[in-house]
């Protein structure tokens, strides 16, 4: 029985089965799309066609603006107390027609910032806001160093080199 | 003409099959390791010390990047840790859904492990499988709490959000398929002569030995002792759920496989067992907002993916900071067994002996 078992190798044959099967699954559909390995498609061609994200998926940090324009953020200091890495500073200041204290300064150190969505759930204003972009990487490391002011790295408008990201939002 | 003599070699710490930055020392004596001495450090960040400066609520996204392919289960270690050191009783249906991911967890760090212990022995298929099907997992991660490695899952407490919607259904669409998968890997190795002949009788340790070194896990399951925290000490929602143990007597590699394989369907079964008997009710607790401890100590183990994972907190009078933490990692102490399952046996099966004890370094080192 067991030389019966070595001379025929059954063993093997059924694993070659199993891969020749999904071979010719993809061998036989001569269109790519129709290629369904009893599941979905997890391969994606993604710098061509963007990713499909999460609503919840943790991005850039980005300050929001009300419909008046005027800057949400209302200096509790929140986030800048809960985030693990430190990477906010704010500056308290004050500005003419508002109540509320304003930010004068809105630093965020994006090379620290490790996306734990902390500084988000803290705020009780809703102002910042994690955004959909995962495409972070530049050239300097001066391009980290997000503030209220510039126009490439604003807090308020997506980086520039998240060509492919999608803000489903 | 032959000279006899014994040659020191280093595997690692660039080695692919050393699963990151471990480096073993050994001693050969022409293929036969004569010792073996793995060396560790080469990841360490401080974690235990970062933590100690860090609140209570700070300190869980640290735990995500200790064993980070199971991060989940680290975050339900240092979320139920510290809810033991306050007294924080966490509402029934946020301990479902922490038991289901955690369950989730489970099945894509052994699919992850699957994957690449076969890899290291040469079975390339399966790893291509079992990504396919992590890959499901990792979704769902993302869906609920946005992150697919580095969860940061669970708050003290609770739960930070409620399941996103649509969320069981994509996990029902799991459930349906993985037991179809399940198969498909066990046709590709269970009865495969080449994956027998490279486990079958490979790195053996026996229980005396498992216990003597404080092994817990697959490992000591393997070795025939039927020890699961799960069991033993139930937390989150594992007392209310109905699974099995699953044992082997030989205490080989060839055993921790089909043992890991026994657990995967009984984390099916788990997570079965959540979807259908969710509760209805709140995902958080009322916690006040700034933690101050007592003077207090605590120990709290859950079973991870790779063994029993403790956390072990000091609390001082109104500190919002652990006065010392400590991580009982079963990677680190599992790493133990190395030199004892491969001394005296090939250089080919050290190899082996590493993938089947699913080390993370990230956890060992910390």
């Amino acid at each position: 029985m067991r030389l019966l078992k070595t001379l025929i190798p059954s063993d093997i044959a059924a694993g070659l089965a199993l891969t020749g099967k999904y071979f010719g699954k993809v061998f036989l559909s001569a269109n790519r799309k129709k290629v369904r390995a009893h599941l979905k498609h997890f391969t994606q061609e993604y710098p061509e066609i963007p990713v499909r994200l999460a609503p919840r998926y943790r991005g850039r940090l980005t300050l929001l603006k009300d419909e008046q324009g005027e800057i949400k953020c209302v200096c509790c200091l929140a986030c800048e107390k809960i985030c693990p890495t430190e990477v906010i500073t704010i500056e308290k200041g004050k500005k003419e027609g508002r109540k509320m204290p304003f930010p004068v300064r809105y630093d965020f150190e994006m090379e620290r910032c490790i996306f734990c969505e902390f500084c988000v759930e803290s705020c009780g204003f809703d102002s910042i806001i994690l955004n959909h972009q995962f495409e972070l990487a530049t050239y300097n490391r001066e391009d980290f160093s997000l503030g209220m002011e510039g126009d490439g790295q604003n807090m308020f408008v997506p980086s520039p080199v998240g060509k492919y990201s999608v803000a489903e939002d | 003409m032959f000279k006899n003599e014994e040659m020191e070699i280093n595997l690692g710490p660039q080695h692919p099959s050393t699963h990151g930055v471990l480096r073993v020392k050994l001693r050969l004596d022409g293929e036969t390791v004569v010792k073996c001495t793995p060396i560790i450090g080469y990841l360490h960040r401080g974690v235990e010390k970062i933590c100690e400066n860090k609140t209570f609520f700070q300190g869980q996204v640290w735990t995500d990047r200790m064993d980070y392919v199971a991060a989940i289960s680290n975050n339900l270690g240092w979320a139920e840790g510290v809810e033991k050191l306050f007294g924080i009783e966490v509402p029934r249906r946020a301990r479902y859904i922490r038991t289901m991911l955690t369950e989730m967890n489970r099945l894509a760090s052994h699919l992850l492990w699957l994957a690449t212990h076969a890899l290291d022995i040469g079975a390339m298929t399966v790893f291509l499988y079992t990504f396919r099907e992590r890959e499901y997992l990792l979704d769902l991660f993302e869906a609920f709490c946005g992150a697919r490695l580095t969860t940061t899952a669970f708050r003290i407490g609770g739960l930070r959000e409620d399941l996103p919607p649509g969320f069981i259904k994509q996990a029902q669409a799991f459930q349906d398929i993985f037991l179809d998968c399940m198969e498909e890997y066990e046709t590709l190795l269970s009865e495969n002569r080449i994956w027998k002949k490279r486990t079958v009788g490979v790195a053996k340790i026996n229980a005396e030995d498992c216990i003597a070194l404080g092994i817990t896990g697959p490992v000591l399951r393997a070795a025939g002792v039927p020890y699961d925290i799960r069991k033993a000490f139930p937390s989150a929602a594992y007392a209310e759920m109905d699974f099995e143990i699953p044992t082997r007597p030989e205490a080989d590699t060839y055993a921790r496989y089909l043992v890991r394989l026994a657990e995967m369907r009984q984390s099916h079964r788990i997570i079965q067992q959540c979807i259908d008997g969710l509760p209805e009710g709140p995902v958080m607790a009322k916690i006040p907002k700034i933690l101050k401890s007592e003077v207090n100590e605590v120990y709290h183990s859950i079973e991870a993916p790779k063994g029993e994972l403790g956390y072990y907190f000091v609390g001082e009078k109104g500190g919002t900071t652990p006065y010392r933490m400590h991580v009982r990692a079963p990677s680190f102490v599992n790493m133990q067994a190395l030199s004892k399952m491969v001394e005296g046996r090939l250089l080919a099966d050290v190899i082996a002996a590493i993938g089947t004890l699913d080390v993370v370094l990230g956890e060992i080192d910390r």
